[in-house]
């Protein structure tokens, strides 16, 4: 945060920081100059150069389809969290903390091979042959993308203006990296998320490439190509969000250049390229995202396991809904039947009282217990009464409104409903729950008896429906909400819940619902209504409540996992997941990463970091080590990748949902682009162009001659064969197979690898 | 030709690394050129060498008006301040803990002692004995002199307004500006009725404005490195650094802003290579002695000072070691025998933070192995004791002998329950809760049982120095390895189910991990006839440790203070809440009789200050494309001055607010208070920094504005830092929102 006034004062080295080196001053040497060279540099080596980048990309793909594809269908049964496809074909509704679009392309390869969607994955190791599942058809999907993700780390390396050694090692790293391969071979949704993410990368490189043809045909593809890759990402998981913040960073520093006066534009001009940006890059994703959305809801039309996670009137819009098919209004004198939505227990009194004193000591009002019952009960009748009673001929078809203020009469003990300021049974901070007879009803406790209803997103005056009316009751002297808990009352309750006036009013757990109405007749005419067709929510609101519910579950997600990880544990590699596991054959899933492959990229990382702080510091005592083209393209390239690692990496520690580490995958492969680059910067000294100073004393910049690169073939040679031999000796617990003896497994367990069949 | 080239390449370099340097050159050929940063030091210089001749000068508002806001301060701090004779809010537990010093009654709370020890002082000096309990909402009894005590709390918060007064004055504003900031302070109903209790706030805000003030005295001496004055105030940034963070760990925050300055300024520094190595290296020392060593010195004195103040055992000695409860005065565990031997009646303490004593009772486990259980509880009694008896294949214990065998360093022992007469057992039974461990059990007895009733005995550290060869009482810590299975007892803080009575969890761990201070124990209470009583000095706890252990404790306490789901917590409030003053909080009960306390801002100073700090956000980035874009609105010295008096509190405000977003733990609204001061200096900032350029007569009207809306709406809403007697609904008139229950 202080950088920038620092920068104020001293306007040098604040833009070397942003862009590298600075030598506008010198004529030919501006800025943007600069960087369009560094850019166009690779497009000329590509030009000597370009056979060998496209047998290694040739071979390098092959080899990625082959170690994703080899022997797909082991093992036959469901893998860890296999269970993302089927859904959407039963078109029945479903609830999950994921967007839509990674599972709509798996219900998309399940449509293909004509898949029903009948088998529900709910357990590790249930079978898919017995079941009759595609499943080799789905899992070629992920992996189809999982091996595409190579060749496109390949290709950002190149675009960069890497050379070849450097780009090979980068994509050796993804290509034989046990835990790309492991995560993308099932049927999980991390290989679009990783595939998606890469995209991102690569386009937005081809698109700052095209900068000195702004607003061209090939421009505006790139900016909207990075603008869809983007919203897949987001589409898939909400993680994506950090790419975005590593495009965004991008944009912002790139914009925060054009508006240099020194560029020339004119706000005018700024304001387009600004314009563009956000059209490309926030609007077209968004409405993209958005249209799944509304793929979503088009396909899941039917009622299905999510409705719970949904309001009533979401409800209502689905076909085959319960809620839509039975409820009935209630009106006043109705006989009715309470019951909580979370314990499912029925509002319930009986001729017993509260004992005099609890096992804590404290004292009660002995009036009738009122309890939670969870069984159908004569004892859970209740009638609806009007605060003062209506005329008698006015009595009938009063229905009960959003708001209303009314008495409940528990029918077979002739009583009414009553909280007061009496501590209940075991908390001392809520209100007891009893009933009192008529006479004090209607005498000297009418106002205790008094109970608002408040329902949940009802509208004012909205009538009370039987199962569809979620609501809370409010007593209304004390404002406390009728609550219940699952702890059940000792012996001289019978073991029934408790019942008692919460203060907290917001919580969630105070709703209650009408189950049914018994004391309607059958010649009632609201059974004789004609059934109600289903309903229309427009398309905004049901996205709105389903974005909120996602948000609010993915939090919740909290509870504890055996394989569960810390972000700080990733880097490292200190331990993996247990995925799957068979004794007969001694075969096992682990998830792991190549240990080797790991390690390097994460050294790497604080190597660059290493640089990055020596440079600066040795630049603040005027001591200057790099050349500016070397220096540029250290900050602007390799400090993007790192960049886009720190971004996908950190924010998991704010995160307080449970995390495994699959989820440090997107930001392994930004890992593994800072290292291909460093493999270059450290094993290639010769310097990327030569100063040279004229007659006149005018310094000119002159492309160094041909680099020599040996030094960067050795690394990437001994990196690659480092990182082979360590992928073929872990592949095992990646393909599941071949099972291996105790020796074989001890060999592999260190670290924090819970490997099982040590023993 | 290489050569040549060579040369001229260094020549140019320099020549560049020159120009980044000042990186202003670049500007020369189409615009006006910007001083270079020598020309910025002697800028800054000129400015504050006029600076200090107009104050040095007779000005006679720059004695008289902070003469004049204190004297009102107090008047508002102390006006009425005696009239509510009840304990209110958290007088509760400060006023305990007072009251703790003044019995020298170890006790446990999560903040560290200054500030509580400050309260112990006052109510010394108002010579109260520590005898009242100060439950909540209880009366004050005749004797307790609680108005002195509330005085001498109260005069560190009307001391705050002097402090923003010197502070603004030292940040350059306009004397219309500093009275603004000084006025805000003064007239804020939330800073007045804080300060008006028993309670730590007054002195955290105290401390907190003490250390703005220093820092930009600090800044302002600079040009002056190394002069007394600038050692002078570095200390005293130090002492303020220290004393604040010895109140509350809030603290920390103001701490973090003078420890981004001094990071930023060493980095400048760093830069100008006219500066020798040995200056630039003094500079290291002299902030490393005076922001660093003097702050702690600080902070440990203070623990130091609580240490030997509280030298009886009291509620807090469950949460220290053994070693340190062996110390306090009335407790029986310095009276035990020092060597434990064989047939020593003893207790285990788990030395992890929050263990309890090795336990088991006639219940046995509902699963697993079904055998008798073993637990970890706090509550001390005789289900704890536990005979330490020979391995089965050694000589059995004769208990008419008068041999007396040591257990050393990898004796193999037996542990025996005293009261059910079974063995400390263990097994390859997964343990009930935590699967991945051995179940640990009470198995057999005397005679019956096997080689899994043995337990090794590793010692790990002994306080009383390096001879493991004898196991001795609260000075050895020790673990108990399972002697057939390798694995080692081990108590973390799981709990087990109901039928377990919610006691701690007891395992055998098959990690071997010396440093894991859950499988650390040591023996607590130890009876032995045989021995003679143990030398009490033999129990020394040494300082550091206990110094350490206290700290860890209070943050693994700080950080429980989960807000419970279940439970409502009418006075909690969230950290969005707290910068639009959506709520206010009722500090004592809302009955009639009793006079009513409501702590709330005053709405201008709260709502002007936040909106000040995005009215900052936008200013600066409206510069920041200004200048990008190549306009020169700005001087250097106004760059200067938005840097140090606009952005630092600014970054201020940020350090005190943000860590509330991510805490898990429960917040209530005084938690804003510091962050407050600094969103009141932004705001003080933008009205100096918009005022001087817009015409005189609508700046004056804007102060005048702003001076009458804060002195109004403090004294509407006096009534409820002064206290609100009668009913509230007299003051429904206050109740401009549904969440301001004042009424």
């Amino acid at each position: 945060m202080s950088e920038s006034p620092v920068g104020v004062r001293q306007r040098g080295p604040k833009k070397k920081v942003g862009n590298g080196a600075e030598y506008s001053s010198v004529p030919g040497g501006s800025d943007d100059e600069l960087l369009a060279m560094s850019i166009k540099a690779p497009r000329h080596v590509q030009s000597t150069g370009g056979r060998g980048y496209k047998i290694a990309l040739a071979v390098i793909t092959a080899l990625a389809f082959v170690t994703r594809f080899h022997r797909l269908g082991h093992p036959n049964e469901v893998v860890f969290d296999e269970v993302h496809f089927g859904k959407y074909l039963e078109h029945t509704y479903f609830f999950d903390v994921h967007p839509p679009f990674g599972k709509l392309l798996f219900a998309l390869m399940g449509w293909f091979v004509g898949y029903d969607g009948h088998f529900k994955f709910e357990n590790i190791g249930d079978s898919y042959i017995s079941n009759g599942v595609p499943y080799v058809a789905f899992r070629a999907m992920p992996a189809m993308l999982g091996a595409l993700t190579v060749p496109v780390v390949f290709l950002t390396m190149q675009e960069s203006g890497y050379s070849l050694p450097a780009a090979i090692t980068a994509a050796m790293l993804v290509l034989f990296d046990n835990a790309h391969i492991g995560q993308t071979r099932l049927i999980l949704l991390d290989a679009t998320l990783i595939l998606s993410m890469a995209c991102s990368l690569l386009c937005y490189v081809r698109f700052y490439k095209l900068r000195d043809q702004p607003f061209g045909r090939k421009w505006w593809k790139w900016l909207l190509l990075t603008g869809v890759a983007l919203s897949c990402v987001i589409s898939t998981k909400y993680v994506g969000v950090f790419t975005f913040v590593t495009i965004g960073g991008a944009v912002i520093v790139d914009l925060w250049n054009l508006l240099d006066y020194k560029r020339g534009l004119s706000l005018q001009q700024f304001g387009q390229h600004f314009a563009a940006r956000a059209l490309g890059l926030i609007i077209v994703p968004f409405f993209f995202y958005l249209f799944w959305f509304q793929v979503h809801f088009t396909v899941l039309y039917k009622s299905g396991p999510g409705d719970d996670f949904m309001s009533p009137a979401f409800q209502e819009t689905l076909a085959d809904n319960a809620l839509s098919a039975s409820s009935i209004t209630v009106n006043y004198y109705d006989t009715v039947q309470i019951r909580h939505k979370d314990t499912k227990a029925f509002l319930h009194s009986h001729a017993q009282n509260y004992p005099l004193r609890y096992e804590d000591g404290r004292i009660s009002s002995q009036g009738q217990q009122v309890t939670g019952y969870p069984f159908n009960d004569t004892n859970n009748h209740w009638i609806i009464m009007p605060a003062t009673p209506f005329p008698e001929e006015e009595r009938l078809n009063r229905p009960v409104l959003n708001g209303d203020i009314f008495k409940l009469h528990h029918v077979l003990t002739n009583t009414d409903l009553l909280s007061h300021d009496v501590a209940s049974p075991y908390f001392p901070t809520n209100q007891e729950f009893t009933t009192i007879s008529m006479d004090k009803s209607y005498g000297e406790r009418h106002n205790d008896t008094l109970f608002e209803i408040k329902m949940e997103h009802g509208k004012k005056e909205a009538e009370l429906k039987t199962l569809a009316g979620h609501f809370k009751l409010l007593h209304v002297p004390s404002k406390v909400a009728m609550w219940t808990h699952s702890k059940p009352l000792p012996d001289w309750g019978f073991k029934q819940q408790e019942i008692n006036g919460n203060k907290n009013v917001a919580q969630g757990s105070n709703i209650w619902y009408i189950e049914d109405i018994p004391s309607m007749t059958e010649a009632d005419e609201r059974n004789s209504k004609e059934p109600k067709k289903v309903k229309h929510m427009s398309f905004i609101s049901k996205y709105l409540e389903l974005q909120r519910a996602m948000f609010h579950h993915n939090n919740a997600l909290t509870s504890s996992h055996p394989y569960a990880s810390q972000p700080i544990q990733w880097p490292f590699l200190l331990r993996g997941v247990s995925f799957w596991t068979k004794t007969d054959t001694r075969e096992q899933i682990y998830f792991l990463g190549n240990p080797v492959g790991w390690w390097l990229a994460s050294a790497l990382l604080a190597v660059l970091a290493g640089i990055f702080g020596a440079d600066q510091i040795t630049q603040r005592r005027g001591l200057d080590a790099l050349d500016r083209r070397t220096r540029s393209k250290l900050y602007n390239s390799t400090g993007f990748f790192l960049f886009a690692w720190a971004s996908h990496y950190f924010p998991f520690y704010l995160m307080g949902r449970q995390l495994f580490l699959h989820h440090y995958l997107p930001a392994h492969l930004a890992s593994a682009l800072v290292t291909g680059a460093l493999v270059e910067f450290i094993f290639c000294a010769d310097p990327l162009e030569k100063e040279v100073i004229d007659k006149d004393g005018k310094k000119t910049y002159v492309a160094a001659p041909k680099r020599s690169l040996v030094g960067a073939w050795i690394a990437c040679g001994v990196i690659s064969a480092a990182v082979v031999a360590c992928f073929i000796f872990y592949a095992p617990l990646t393909y599941g197979t071949p099972g291996l003896t105790v020796e074989q497994v001890l060999a592999r367990k260190f670290l924090g690898y819970e490997l099982h069949f040590a023993k | 030709m290489a050569n040549n080239a060579t040369a001229y390449g260094t020549g140019a370099d320099l020549q560049n690394a020159g120009m980044r340097q000042r990186g202003a050159g670049e500007l020369s050929a189409a615009y006006a050129p910007l001083p270079t940063e020598e020309d910025v030091s002697k800028l800054k210089k000129k400015s504050c060498v006029s600076e200090v001749q107009k104050s040095s000068g007779i000005d006679i508002e720059s004695i008289l008006a902070p003469i004049i806001f204190t004297l009102v301060s107090f008047w508002t701090r102390l006006h009425r301040i005696g009239e509510s004779n009840i304990v209110t809010w958290d007088e509760a537990h400060f006023g305990k803990f007072g009251s703790h010093y003044l019995k020298r009654e170890f006790y446990f709370d999560v903040h560290p002692p200054l500030g509580k020890m400050l309260v112990g002082l006052s109510g010394y000096l108002a010579g109260y004995n520590g005898s009242f309990e100060f439950k909540s909402g209880e009366e004050y009894p005749p004797e307790l002199d609680y108005t002195y005590m509330r005085i001498f709390n109260a005069t560190f918060g009307a001391l705050c307004i002097p402090l923003a007064y010197f502070t603004a004055k030292e940040f350059g504003f306009s004397k219309k500006a500093t009275w603004l900031v000084t006025l805000m302070v003064l007239c804020d109903n939330s800073y007045a009725t804080i300060s008006r209790f028993i309670l730590l706030d007054a002195m955290l805000l105290f401390f907190t404005f003490t250390t703005m003030l220093c820092f930009a005295r600090f800044h302002n001496l600079q040009k002056k490195s190394f002069s007394i004055e600038w050692f002078f105030w570095l200390v005293l940034s130090g002492l303020s650094i220290g004393c604040v963070c010895s109140v509350k760990w809030v603290g920390l925050f103001a701490t973090a802003v003078v420890g981004l300055y001094t990071v930023e300024d060493l980095w400048n520094k760093f830069g100008d290579l006219d500066m020798p190595v040995f200056t630039y290296l003094a500079h290291w020392i002299s902030r490393i002695f005076g922001l660093i060593i003097v702050p702690l010195a600080v902070y440990m004195a203070s623990f130091k000072a609580h240490f030997v103040i509280l030298e009886n055992s009291g509620p807090g000695d469950a949460q220290m070691s053994s070693l340190f409860q062996a110390n306090l005065k009335g407790t029986e565990l310095g009276n035990s025998p020092l060597e434990v031997v064989i047939g020593s009646r003893a207790t285990l303490k788990n030395m992890g933070y929050g263990g309890g004593l090795l336990h088991s009772h006639v219940q046995t486990y509902p699963e697993g192995s079904g055998q008798q259980q073993i637990t970890c509880y706090h509550h001390k009694d005789s289900n704890n004791d536990w005979w330490f008896y020979p391995a089965r294949d050694q000589p059995a214990y004769d208990p008419e002998s008068d041999e007396i065998r040591y257990i050393g360093n990898g004796d193999v022992i037996r542990l025996i329950h005293t009261q059910t007469g079974r063995n400390l057992h263990s097994h390859a039974v997964p343990a009930p809760v935590t699967k991945s461990d051995h179940e640990v059990s009470c198995y057999g007895n005397l005679t019956v049982g096997d080689n899994k009733d043995h337990w090794t005995v590793e010692i790990i550290d002994d306080t009383s120095g390096r001879d493991y060869s004898k196991l001795k009482t609260l000075t050895s810590s020790f673990r108990l390895k399972h002697t057939a299975l390798g694995c080692y007892l081990k108590a973390a803080n799981t709990n087990l189910p109901q039928w377990g009575f919610k006691q701690i969890e007891t395992t055998c761990t098959k990690k071997n991990n010396p440093k894991d201070k859950f499988t650390h124990w040591n023996v607590e209470s130890h009876w032995n006839d045989k021995l003679p009583k143990a030398d009490v000095k033999a129990f020394k706890s040494p300082f550091l440790k206990d110094f350490i252990h206290l700290n860890v404790a209070m943050m693994t306490s700080n950080n429980a203070l989960v807000p419970d789901p279940d439970k409502q917590d009418d006075l909690a409030s969230h950290w969005w809440q707290w910068p639009i003053l959506n709520v206010g909080l009722r500090m004592c009960s809302w009955e009639d009789k009793v006079t009513k306390y409501f702590l709330l801002g005053n709405p201008f100073v709260y709502w002007g200050s936040t909106a000040s700090l995005g009215l900052f956000g936008l200013m600066f980035v409206f510069y920041l494309i200004r200048w990008q874009r190549g306009y020169d609105d700005l001087t250097l010295d106004d760059i200067d001055h938005i840097h140090y008096a606009g952005l630092y509190p600014l970054i201020g405000w940020f350090f005190h607010y943000f860590p509330f977003i991510l805490m898990g733990r429960v917040t209530y609204v005084h938690h804003y208070y510091p962050a407050l001061y600094f969103a009141i200096l932004v705001f003080g900032f933008i009205f100096n920094h918009v005022c001087e350029r817009i015409p005189r007569a609508i700046a004056y009207t804007l102060y005048a504005s702003a001076y009458v809306v804060t002195i109004g709406l403090f004294v509407l809403f006096s009534p409820i830092s002064f206290g609100m007697t009668g009913s509230a609904d007299q003051y429904s008139y206050l109740k401009w929102f549904e969440n301001w229950r004042i009424s």
